[in-house]
């Protein structure tokens, strides 16, 4: 853990070294812009994904077939979720040792490798069910599963987010032992 | 009644009188006054219940900044699905109606639960958000955007939408995509200002 630790904080830290790093960093007008890009993009692609869930659960959209729905609101759904992943990486960029060592950023990346897997999962699923439960109410109980697994994800995934914001497990907050090897703490480092 | 007092286009003119109501309070000295009368609500905001909870436990306040962004997101597909099928973007083969009445209660639900959370966040900060500018433009981002929902999108849709100038549709889609857009980036923008 300790290497894995020491090899993020060497690659944030030459982040870091880049001018346009800094520069993005400083720019206020840039770096909000990007952030609130980030947050407006997560309407489009959380927003059609939980109509997808819903729909699955019975809970939406009852009246449309669910796996025209989940069709329809897909391309919409990666284009939103595109646009998330290019400002996530570019906030990463504007302040890349202290996100490295985000123990809230850390989970949030566990539980999108989760997210991932279940949607993985959950089209593979929708694409074997038939469609003789299309315009049911709900979907088969194993699409339901994967769609409450999804927004349980997603639901953990915007509460991590929301919480890297908040420095309560920040290195220089000198947290537990526990705590900072989890969030990649390296003792005596160069604080940021 | 309506009909009678205001002739056959009661909407038209409610929508006018909203507007020259709008513009008088913007421009007279109505506004700054309303804005200083509202100043004793916003002290009486941070000592409630969810104003004194946001400020002592962080934790709370940013569990229910999550939750008004997940229904912000809930919010932002039912405003999308219904907008996107107005542009004939998606979803082409269902009706107009059917698509807008499936997405209008998640609309109303996600919308419910954005005021409830966004009341409580603003309890806790009341007296920083009271100087904000943006906080302002929020509001009036949001009342304009039920106003547009309830008394202009959702009477006028409520006809034979299937016959309606299509252009009339797209334009109330684009109308609409852009106060919703108004809302979320206003809100955004609250966190980087103050």
């Amino acid at each position: 853990m300790d290497v894995f630790n020491q090899l993020i904080y060497d690659f944030a830290a030459w982040v870091d070294t880049h001018q346009w790093s800094t520069a993005l960093h400083e720019s206020f007008y840039v770096y909000n812009w990007i952030e609130s890009t980030h947050v407006v993009a997560l309407t489009l692609s959380l927003g059609m994904l939980f109509l997808i869930d819903l729909r699955m659960l019975g809970l939406a959209m009852a009246d449309i077939p669910a796996s025209t729905l989940a069709r329809r609101l897909s391309l919409p759904m990666f284009l939103g979720f595109t646009v998330m992943i290019i400002t996530g990486l570019l906030l990463f960029y504007a302040i890349p040792v202290r996100s490295a060592q985000s123990l809230w950023l850390r989970i949030k990346l566990v539980l999108l490798f989760a997210a991932a897997i279940n949607a993985w999962l959950f089209h593979r699923r929708l694409r074997t069910a038939g469609q003789s439960w299309d315009t049911a109410v709900k979907a088969p109980v194993r699409l339901q599963v994967g769609a409450s697994l999804s927004i349980t994800f997603w639901v953990l995934i915007v509460i991590c987010g929301r919480l890297i914001a908040y420095d309560w497990f920040d290195c220089r907050a000198e947290p537990s032992s526990f705590i900072a090897t989890l969030a990649g703490c390296i003792a005596d480092q160069e604080q940021f | 009644m309506n009909r009678a007092l205001l002739g056959p286009y009661p909407r038209t003119i409610s929508v006018g009188a909203v507007i020259v109501f709008g513009l008088a309070f913007a421009l007279t000295d109505a506004r700054h006054t309303t804005w200083e009368a509202l100043l004793p609500l916003f002290e009486w905001m941070e000592a409630t219940p969810p104003g004194v909870i946001s400020q002592t436990y962080g934790a709370v306040f940013a569990l229910v900044e999550a939750a008004h962004l997940i229904a912000m997101a809930v919010l932002g597909g039912a405003v999308l699905v219904a907008d996107g099928r107005l542009l004939g973007l998606i979803l082409r083969d269902f009706s107009v109606s059917r698509v807008l009445d499936q997405s209008h209660r998640l609309f109303v639900w996600s919308l419910t639960a954005m005021i409830l959370t966004g009341v409580f966040m603003a309890c806790g900060v009341a007296l920083k958000v009271y100087y904000l500018n943006v906080f302002w433009y929020k509001m009036l981002a949001l009342v304009t955007g039920v106003f547009f929902v309830f008394f202009i999108r959702r009477p006028l849709l409520r006809g034979d939408v299937e016959n309606m100038n299509p252009l009339l549709l797209r334009l109330v889609g684009i109308a609409s995509l852009m106060i919703w857009f108004s809302v979320a980036a206003t809100g955004r923008w609250i966190g980087f200002s103050g």
